[in-house]
Parts: structure tokens; C-alpha cells; sequence
């Protein structure tokens, strides 16, 4: 097949950003198309911007075009400018590789990192001229498939998608392109019912159209049961043991644009077992696997050769826990300073933070600081397990101040169980103490504070997975409330959409009623949630409402531990009764420590997955 | 330190890019390419490097100019096979010598562009219409046309900036489509854009051509005391 140009300089030269569709970027791959090659497009339904900064779609990708069997192309959101020329042109939804429609491709992958990205994949897959709906597509449509922290709550999906990938892709991925190339080969023996088939004997693969629903007299969920032999009744996540043996994206694709992240992604390691009761990430990603420091230093040496980027991001969900930070700090800045290379730590945990620390990062240049106390009281920080104290974080701001830092950006959230209107005070007596500090260091004002202010909203395999979520009006009156509290011209607020929160929060814990839902309202326009200006509350509601689907009995409900959870079949290797344990913790404000420093919490994930905690600090 | 001149292209596959990523794409470009780049000082330090005239989003060129300061004089056969290998699609190395300094800046040096516009005809209109609008157009004293920026409106008269008459004839192998060849001034008080003499001649001479799908390409930047043009490469 010949690489086509499917976009006329007319349409392009009247789009937003028209490099976003036109391919071409450094390490991009081409290969040579024939009948045995398996197609395999990675897609994110956001633009060009967001999907080409997610890390794991950069690791997949060379992961894929590693195989000889495989060919992997990339394709994102078209923005709405960009949608609606091709609509008008009837051009579809294609390749930035080779300029092919998706819909020729044999398996199309999306990375599902937030729900309010859901009706995009909607409208993707209807750019591409192929039906949304799983049971209208037949033998020519490809297979949809569908991975990313989302996936371990697939229900609102299971209409759309024929399979999900349950955890850490980098193996799965390639087996399931093993499942495809061997049944090409053979003439495509059974159909795409024989790939799933066989894909759903692989661990960490979940086949929903294999289970059904079934409900009680009262007509309530109470069991997703397998219809199919090969059908698993628990899907167990996949997890990567030894991280410093599987395939790292040292080769990404260096885009011509400016995306979101513009930079060398360098993950330390995965996992975090602080123990935060709201962090879905917590759960997922246990236990926590470090890679060798050597091991960084050669990816960032081969990334540095292979993309000319000169700023390295230090990626991991809580990068300041690294047992051997300092010392790569000091080998990465040693090694490339020549080069002029930088490196930047995103969010910093308030007690990791050292002057030393703060002081090796400014070498070469010096950006803001991130805190994230999450929550404005020691008890409501006590609830969530936070192991901060306002003691830790004073200290760290001090250092900051001292080392010469002036802008200061602190995490929080409202929303949380047991939050009273004290714990909202405390975030603004929290963030008025970081400005005071600045003068009492430095002697005069002048500290930029920011406090950025989300909503919480309860996520599936957490502790507080059972929690009914605040309503829009109670976090609305918050953030006034919070508003008001702020004086100091040197605080700047900011907060989110608080009915973005509780779309995203009826998503969270949904089961497959929300199919319809989410079906309807992508009928009626919706796409882009995640972006304000095309957020369309309104349209949503309309849509819940015509399908007899009320949102707050999945976003505000409160959930008794008994009850089943439609994401029950999808298992983090965490245990339900470590969960619930969690909790009663929570409600009785105590503490469990982190079990990579501590005693083991059995939280199960160790045990029935047979993977260790990989510490070279330690070691 | 030593100044390294480099004639570049950006071809149709990076046709879409702004030259603040086309800048960007070099410079990473002379990364990868592990060149002795100088770099300024400060927190924030950049690579020494500049361009002739900025390119917009959507336009081609055969012949873009970059001086790049080196912390030493490497061999020049070497340094040109280290860029090859690192040159994406869309850019290809055409030359590269040093310069020897002291010399004025390549945007100082540079004042005329010569483009090669290829626009498809509305609706198969007749030729004569598009030869009268050329011919109507050369033959004013004064265009004027209003810039529309950010800042307001602007009114320019385009003939101060056209060096030539404009030329227009059939693409020899699609007689559906226009060549327009137009030589621009650029001037110490600026410039205009090709794409803004197009718009001209499409709303004041009433040229029956799609401008939308119209295709720019830079065939050449010079340095021009009105007779002779001699490339950046040859004025040192």
C-alpha cells in the first residue's frame, strides 16, 4: 500500500495547529505494509498535544515496531476545527504514519488515562466509519481495545470495546499481537471471535462481551458471570516484576510542535505504597519496582542522543521517593551539563524534600516548586493516610525560600470523607502560614502562592471506593467558602469544574447502564469533556435522563462494604479486605505506614501476584 | 569560535510548522548532530544560533539561511555528514561554510525573497483573466492593502515591497493551476508576506484563483544591490 496524502493544503491551511496531522517526526516509524504485517494504531482520544506526552503510549509504541510482526502507527483526537473540515471533505479518521484509514487496520488501541475522554472514543471511532457499538461491527472493522488506569473500571466501556487490557502493557501488548499475527497467517481461522477467544486466556485481558450482568430481585447488580468457557471469573492485572528487563521508550517520537510535556520522560520506577486512601494510582501500579540507577543513567544517555531534548522530567508517582535520588541528581547534572542538559522534578511530596535536594535541581535552572498536602488539617491528612505533617512542609517551603525559590504551588482537595468546613479553613491558613514564611525569611513579601483546589472524586479499587462523592452544589459552596478565606493578595486560588467532577465521578464507579448514556450524549454533541469550552453539562444530564439512568446513584451513593462493585472482576491483586480495613482507618483517623519501609500491610498484592518490592536502597 | 553558515530547506512534509519549530527542530537537530554549539550565559541558557527571515506556518523553501556558533572549528566534511544523519523529513542540507568574522548578522545581511506561488483556478476561468488581473496589478503605482494584527489594522502599499513585476503563467504539466513568481523587498521597516500579495490580487484585481488551496514556496533569499543577487553564502 502506498502512503497516501488523504489532507488537501486547503483544509490544512485553514486548521489550528495543522502540524498536528501531518506526521513525519523524528523516530517515527514506517514499515513496508504486506497482508502478514499486523496493524496495530495507538490512539489517545485527546489531541495531538496530550496523547504525544503520555509515556505509555511512547513505550508501547516502540514496544510494538519492535516486533517484526507488528506494525504500530499513532493517531489522535482531530481538534473540532480539524473534525469538522473532515466531516465536510468525508475524509477519515487516519494514520499519522502512513496516511491509512484506521478503519483498515487490524487492532486499534486507546489509552483510557481520565473519563471525561470517553465520548471522544466515540467520535474517533465514528471519524473512522466504524460503528461505536461492539455488536454492530463485523469481520472488517478492526478490534477495539482499550487499556490505561480507566480500563480497571470497563464497565461503562464493555459496549464499545471487544477487549480491555487489565494492568502494565508491555508484555500483554505484544502477546496479543502475537494472538493476531498467527491468525493471519493462517487465514483468519474463526474470525475476530477466535482472537478474542484466545486473548481472553491471556492474564490481564477481559473480554466483556464473555460476561453478563446479573441483577437481583430488587434489580441491583450482583455478579458479572462468565458466558464463555475461556472467560476468567477474576481478571488479574498484568505487572512488569523486573522493569529494568522490559523495552523503555528511549527512541520516542520527537514531535515538530510544542506538546504538553516537550521533554525527556524518565520514569525511576513504578508504583507507590504510601498508602494514600485516595489514590487509585496507589493501588493499580503496586508493588513498588525500582529500576537500577545504571539502568536510568544509560536511557538517559540514549535519550539524549536519540531526540536532542535537553530537559529531563523525573516521572514516578511520588519521583522524590527514589532510594537512590541523590546520587542520580548528581550523576544526570555531572554527566550533561556540558550538554546543557536541566533536569525538573514534578510534584514534590512535602517530607522528601531536602535543601540538598532543591539546591542540585537549581544548578542548572530553577522553575517552581510543587507541594501537595492534599488536604488543609493534620486530622482530615490523618484521614487519608497523608503521613504529612504541617511541620514537614514548613520546613521544606523554608528550605525552598531559603535556597532562593519564591513561587510555591500547593495540591489540595476538597470534598474528602469526614471534610467539615474547618479542614477548608485550613487550607487557607495553610497556604497564608507558606506566604508568611517567605517575608519572615526573606524579610520582605514577595512569594507567589498558588493553591490549586480539585474535587474529589472516589475511585474504584480505593479505600474509599465506597464513598458517596459531594454534591455539585456542597463543593460549589466550598469553594466559595474557601474563596472568601483567601486575603492575601499574594494567594492565587484556582479550582475545577465542579460538574466536571461529578460527571467524571458517575463514570468512575458506573456499570454497563452507562453505555447508553454515554451513547446518547455523543449523539447529541458531547466530546472533548475534559476541555471547559466544550464541556456541555447540560447535554449530559439530557442524556442520563432520557436513558432512565440516574448519575447520582453512581456518583453521590454510598456504598456499604457488601455490596458488589461492578469493577469486582477486575482485580489490582489488592484485596477487598485490605480495602475495607483502609476504610475503617480512615473513619478512625489512623495511620498505616508504607510497607516498602515497614511492616508488610498484606494488602495482597505481593503474594497472589508473585512480585517483589524492588528497593535499591535496600538492596 | 567560529560562525557556521548552513543553507537549508523545509520541504513539503514539514510544510505546516511555525519557524519557532522549525528553530526548535534545528536545535535539536544540532544536538543530536553532538556540534561544539555555543551557548549564551544565564539560568537560561540558548544556542547561538539565527536565521535569515522567519518563514510562516504553510510555506516551503529550497534555500533557508542559519548561522550557528561553534565553541571550535571542526572539519567541515565532518560536521555536514554529523547534521545529515540527523536531519529529519523535510529538511535537507543544501551547503555549509564558516563564515569568518567579523560579520553582520544574517537578518541584517538579507533583503530580498523571491517566492513561487501555485494556486489552482476557480472554476476553470479563462486564462486572460488572471493575465489582465497581473497586468492591472504591475501596472499601479500604489496596492494598498490593510494588514489585519493583533495590534489593529495597518495599511501597506505592497508595491513599495515588490522588487519586480509580478509574473504569472500555466503550470506546465496542470494548466489548471497558476505560477506566480513574486520578488519581495525586505526592508529595515519590515516586509510583506506572499500570501498577502495574493490576497491583493484576488480582491482588488479580481484573480479567479482559490487561495486556500494556493501552495508558497521561498525559491531563494539574496542580498541584492538591485542588479546583482548573490546568495548569503557568497557575502561574507
Amino acid at each position: 500500500m502506498h502512503p497516501i496524502n488523504t489532507v488537501s493544503p486547503a483544509i490544512l491551511s485553514k486548521v489550528l495547529k495543522p502540524a498536528r496531522y501531518t506526521g513525519h517526526e523524528w523516530n517515527s516509524v514506517n514499515k513496508d505494509v504486506n497482508a502478514d504485517l499486523v496493524s496495530f494504531v495507538l490512539a489517545m482520544p485527546d489531541v495531538y498535544e496530550v496523547g504525544m506526552s503520555n509515556l505509555g503510549l511512547k513505550i508501547l509504541y516502540q514496544v510494538l515496531n519492535n516486533r517484526p510482526d507488528t506494525f504500530a502507527e499513532r493517531v489522535y483526537a482531530p481538534w473540532v476545527d480539524m473534525e469538522a473540515e473532515m466531516r465536510a471533505a468525508n475524509i477519515r479518521l487516519y494514520t499519522l504514519e502512513t496516511k491509512r484509514p484506521v478503519s483498515s487496520c487490524d487492532i486499534l488501541g486507546f489509552s483510557l488515562q481520565y473519563e471525561l475522554s470517553y465520548s471522544n472514543i466515540l467520535n474517533m471511532l465514528d471519524l473512522a466509519a466504524i460503528p461505536v457499538e461492539s455488536t454492530k461491527r463485523d469481520e472488517s472493522h478492526p478490534l477495539v481495545v482499550c487499556g490505561g488506569p480507566c480500563a480497571f473500571n470497563a464497565e461503562p466501556l464493555a459496549d464499545f470495546v471487544d477487549l480491555f487490557i487489565i494492568g502494565e502493557a508491555e508484555e500483554v501488548i505484544g502477546e496479543v499481537a502475537g494472538v493476531i499475527a498467527e491468525w493471519k497467517k493462517a487465514g483468519k481461522p474463526g474470525g475476530k471471535a477466535h482472537v478474542l477467544r484466545q486473548a481472553a486466556q491471556l492474564q490481564g485481558i477481559y473480554v466483556p462481551s464473555f460476561y453478563e450482568e446479573e441483577h437481583n430481585a430488587a434489580g441491583r447488580l450482583i455478579a458479572l458471570r462468565p458466558t464463555q468457557n475461556e472467560a476468567k471469573p477474576v481478571i488479574v492485572k498484568r505487572v512488569i516484576k523486573d522493569l529494568d528487563q522490559v523495552t523503555f521508550a528511549t527512541k520516542p517520537i520527537v514531535p515538530f510542535i510544542e506538546i504538553v510535556h516537550d521533554r525527556i520522560m524518565l520514569e525511576l520506577f513504578r508504583g507507590c505504597t504510601r498508602g494514600c486512601r485516595f489514590c487509585q494510582a496507589g493501588v493499580l501500579y503496586r508493588p513498588v519496582r525500582e529500576r537500577k540507577m545504571d539502568t536510568l543513567v544509560n536511557y538517559v544517555q540514549e535519550l539524549v542522543d536519540n531526540t536532542g531534548y535537553n530537559e529531563i522530567s523525573l516521572v514516578s508517582l511520588s519521583s522524590a521517593d527514589y532510594s537512590c535520588l541523590s546520587p542520580l541528581i548528581t550523576e544526570l547534572i555531572t554527566r550533561f551539563k556540558q550538554q546543557g542538559v536541566s533536569v525538573s522534578l514534578p510534584s514534590l511530596r512535602v517530607d522528601s524534600f531536602s535543601i540538598e535536594l532543591a539546591k542540585q535541581v537549581q544548578q542548572v535552572r530553577k522553575s517552581g516548586l510543587t507541594f501537595a498536602p492534599e488536604a488543609g488539617t493534620q486530622r482530615l491528612r490523618d484521614v487519608i493516610n497523608k503521613g504529612v505533617t504541617e511541620e514537614d512542609l514548613t520546613q521544606a517551603v523554608s528550605a525552598a525560600f531559603s535556597a532562593g525559590w519564591s513561587t510555591i504551588k500547593l495540591y489540595f482537595m476538597i470534598g474528602l470523607p469526614t471534610e467539615t468546613d474547618e479542614d477548608i479553613a485550613g487550607i487557607a491558613s495553610l497556604a497564608q502560614r507558606v506566604a508568611d514564611l517567605y517575608k519572615q525569611i526573606k524579610g520582605r513579601r514577595g512569594a507567589k502562592v498558588t493553591v490549586s483546589v480539585s474535587s474529589f472524586v472516589p475511585k474504584p479499587h480505593t479505600a474509599f471506593q465506597w464513598f458517596g462523592q459531594n454534591s455539585v452544589e456542597e463543593i460549589e459552596r466550598k469553594q466559595k467558602l474557601l474563596r472568601s478565606l483567601i486575603k492575601d493578595r499574594s494567594i492565587s486560588l484556582s479550582w475545577h469544574d465542579a460538574r466536571t467532577s461529578f460527571l467524571e465521578g458517575a463514570f468512575a464507579r458506573g456499570d454497563r447502564s452507562l453505555g447508553k448514556v454515554l451513547l446518547r450524549a455523543w449523539q447529541q454533541g458531547v466530546k472533548f469533556d475534559g476541555w471547559s469550552e466544550h464541556f456541555k453539562y447540560d447535554a449530559w444530564m439530557e442524556a442520563f435522563d432520557a436513558c432512565g439512568v440516574d448519575p447520582e446513584f453512581y456518583a453521590r451513593r454510598h456504598r456499604e462494604t457488601d455490596e458488589f462493585l461492578p469493577w469486582e472482576h477486575l482485580s489490582a491483586g489488592v484485596n477487598k479486605a485490605f480495602l475495607v480495613k483502609e476504610w475503617q482507618a480512615a473513619q478512625q483517623e489512623t495511620f498505616t505506614a508504607d510497607c516498602r519501609h515497614d511492616s508488610c500491610g498484606v494488602c495482597g498484592v505481593c503474594q497472589d501476584l508473585d512480585v517483589d518490592i524492588v528497593d535499591w536502597g535496600q538492596k | 569560535m567560529a560562525k557556521l553558515r548552513l543553507m537549508i530547506t523545509k520541504g513539503n512534509p514539514i510544510r505546516y510548522i511555525s519557524h519557532l519549530d522549525f528553530a526548535g527542530t534545528l536545535e535539536r537537530v544540532v544536538r543530536r548532530a553532538k556540534l561544539p554549539a555555543a551557548y549564551s550565559e544565564g539560568f537560561n541558557p540558548h544556542m547561538k544560533m539565527a536565521f535569515a527571515s522567519a518563514l510562516a506556518v504553510g510555506v516551503t523553501s529550497e534555500a533557508e539561511y542559519m548561522d550557528l556558533e561553534l565553541t571550535e572549528e571542526l572539519e567541515l566534511d565532518r560536521l555536514k555528514e554529523q547534521i545529515v544523519s540527523q536531519l529529519p523529513e523535510g529538511i535537507e542540507l543544501k551547503a555549509a561554510q564558516y563564515v569568518h568574522q567579523p560579520s553582520k548578522a544574517l537578518m541584517a545581511l538579507v533583503n530580498l525573497a523571491v517566492y513561487e506561488i501555485v494556486v489552482p483556478l476557480l472554476n476553470d476561468a479563462a486564462w486572460d483573466v488572471i493575465e489582465n488581473s497581473v497586468q492591472n496589478f504591475n501596472s499601479e503605482v500604489e496596492v494598498i492593502y490593510t494588514k489585519q494584527t493583533p495590534k489593529g489594522r495597518r495599511e501597506l502599499d505592497i508595491k513599495e515591497y515588490l522588487a519586480e513585476p509580478a509574473v504569472a503563467k500555466p503550470l506546465q504539466d496542470n494548466p489548471h493551476q497558476v505560477s506566480i513568481n513574486l520578488a519581495i523587498k525586505i526592508m529595515p521597516n519590515g516586509s510583506i508576506k506572499p500570501v498577502e500579495v495574493l490576497a491583493a490580487l484576488i480582491e482588488n484585481f479580481g484573480m479567479p484563483v482559490d487561495k486556500n488551496a494556493a501552495l508558497i514556496h521561498r525559491s531563494g533569499l539574496f542580498i541584492t544591490d538591485g542588479k546583482v543577487r548573490r546568495s548569503p553564502l557568497e557575502v561574507q
